[in-house]
């Protein structure tokens, strides 16, 4: 008989529940002892999305491409905007925006479609939400080729070693994606509308957020105080801010409330980790 | 304290592989299957205040001691699916404790996270890595797996392709690799043809030699009194009778007739007629 090497998991199991500290303490050593769970399920995921389409992954490269010029025709032709390169401006704002739209949209369902595992096996559940969101970061980063692109063949003069910088935003933005992503897909196993209304909050927070407008339009905005104060405390509105800085201004973004987000940001995902462990003793009853 | 891997030690006192005490599993209706907003604030405003909470499993006991094979058998809906899930560690009990001793296998139904779209040796992957093999354990049983299942030529086309017995030989496959402590069973073992049948009957019975201890939940009173030296009859959430598994198989089957007797006396078939 061989020797397993895995350690001996022995366990004992009562009905108490641990404190805040211990479940976060919990979600952390669970993500740690999963990392390659986490990531055959973000790569079955990509090879999934990209298998059963003509073109395949191909399409991470022509879907921000094809929205970017949705818009462009929209506001340079129909409402027609002024402002040069608009194409770059606004493919730097959908780029991020997108993958935060898809993180949401895909770690909402992340648990409750995963209904059948979850009563069969015994696993961390955190692994679900979080191969969602890692797997929207390589879309991201697929969606950096076509930007590259852009900036080398049409665009020379907006280039910048500015862009080197999107890392660090992407972290910043990393921590609102999973922060949301978990809290979602924890909720939506008790409430199924979460996953309804997500879709409509993610286009009211699209438009509310300067993807297709900049940050001159928002300054602008006197007379409706109220909104114009929503779209500043706008998490996104720093963010994506930040991204057009480094990419099309080519200046360096405002680090002080992006700090502010990232601060906020960590806070927020370490109460999305306590709340998604508080519930997940529930998730194999409920489902 | 025990030692993790020198096996088979004599049975000590203390030495047992799984101890629940006093177990109890709560399931809160109001909130199981598809809520939404509207039905919460619909039972809200008409202040339900009936209770909507039943256990599944009510004052559970009993230890099993190293070599033991236990039978947990009973009608449809008696908690028995709901006992393996508590000892696989999927459910938390909501009252009494549970202490599993060893590493834990499960074989619930069988292909559970199996994707379709993906390639059977990726789903193997997979699976090992929810199962938690590392990366080494896992390459050192890949091809293992894949002999067993017999789908040597398939197994880089998706799931989706494989016939209903392929997918529940290669679930088996993946599911029966590990050596567990303690092996967790629920009625997998019709699986496919005759010589796969008799082939994942020896692989049992391999892992049972082996194991610790074994819990099965089965409708299949052969399996009862041929490989299990307990067995345990629950009914209704609470253990009824315990004991040698021929016992046992003569209660159930003396309940059993009498519930349908029952349901003939109420005339229930009668009325279908119509």
């Amino acid at each position: 008989m061989s020797t397993p090497t895995r350690p001996v998991a022995a366990y004992r199991k009562g009905a108490t529940i641990p404190g805040p500290f211990g479940l976060l303490k919990e979600g952390i050593a669970d993500v740690a002892s999963r990392r390659r769970l986490i990531g055959y399920l973000a790569r079955a995921d990509l090879r999934k999305a990209g298998s059963d389409t003509l073109f395949g992954n191909i399409w991470w490269l022509l879907d921000p491409l094809l929205q970017m010029a949705v818009y462009t025709i929209v506001v340079t032709v129909v409402f027609a905007r002024k402002q040069e390169a608009y194409p770059l401006f606004v493919f730097a704002a959908i780029l991020p925006w997108k993958w935060f739209n898809s993180a949401i949209s895909d770690t909402v369902s992340s648990v409750s479609g995963n209904d059948k595992l979850i009563k069969q096996l015994k696993f961390p559940k955190i692994v679900l939400p979080l191969a969602a969101v890692v797997a929207g970061i390589s879309q991201f980063i697929f969606g950096l080729i076509p930007l590259v692109g852009m900036l080398l063949l049409f665009y020379p003069h907006h280039l910048s070693w500015t862009i080197l910088l999107i890392p660090v935003v992407m972290v910043v933005q990393l921590f609102l994606n999973l922060s949301l992503g978990l809290l979602f897909s924890a909720i939506n196993v008790f409430f199924r509308d979460i996953s309804n209304l997500s879709r409509h909050v993610l286009r009211l927070w699209f438009y509310l957020s300067p993807v297709l407008y900049g940050a001159d339009t928002v300054a602008k905005m006197g007379g409706h105080r109220f909104i114009g104060q929503v779209l500043v405390l706008n998490p996104f509105y720093p963010v994506l801010n930040a991204y057009r800085d480094l990419i099309y201004y080519g200046q360096l973004p405002d680090w002080g409330s992006l700090g502010v987000v990232l601060a906020g940001g960590i806070v927020a995902t370490v109460f999305a980790i306590i709340v998604f462990k508080r519930l997940e003793p529930s998730f194999a009853k409920v489902l | 304290m025990m030692q993790p891997f020198k096996r088979p030690e004599p049975a000590a006192a203390g030495s047992f592989a799984i101890d629940v005490a006093d177990l109890g599993v709560q399931y809160n209706l109001r909130l199981t299957r598809r809520t939404t907003f509207r039905q919460t604030l619909a039972n809200a405003s008409r202040r339900q205040h009936e209770d909507r909470r039943f256990w599944a499993l009510r004052h559970i006991n009993f230890r099993l001691e190293h070599g033991e094979s236990l039978a947990v058998i009973g009608p449809n809906g008696a908690g028995k699916s709901t006992l393996l899930q508590v000892l696989a560690g999927i459910i938390v009990p909501s009252e009494g404790t549970i202490d599993v001793r060893g590493n834990v296998s499960s074989l619930l139904i069988l292909g559970a996270g199996f994707d379709q779209e993906l390639s059977g040796r990726d789903n193997i992957m997979l699976a090992g890595a929810f199962l938690g093999m590392s990366h080494k354990e896992l390459m050192g049983r890949i091809e293992g797996i894949i002999e067993f299942a017999d789908i040597n030529q398939f197994i880089d086309a998706p799931i989706k392709t494989y016939s209903s017995g392929m997918r529940a030989r290669l679930g088996f496959a993946i599911a029966t690799s590990v050596d567990p402590d303690v092996l967790l069973i629920d009625e997998v073992l019709a699986t496919g043809d005759q010589a796969f049948r008799d082939k994942s009957k020896a692989r049992i019975l391999e892992i049972a030699a082996n194991a610790r201890a074994i819990v099965l939940v089965t409708h299949d009173m052969n399996w009862v009194t041929e490989f299990c030296n307990r067995a345990m009859l629950i009914e209704k959430g609470t253990l009824v009778a315990e004991g040698d598994p021929a016992e046992i198989v003569a209660i159930h089957q003396q309940h059993s007739a009498e519930a349908q007797e029952r349901v003939v006396a109420q005339g229930i078939f009668a009325g279908a007629k119509l």
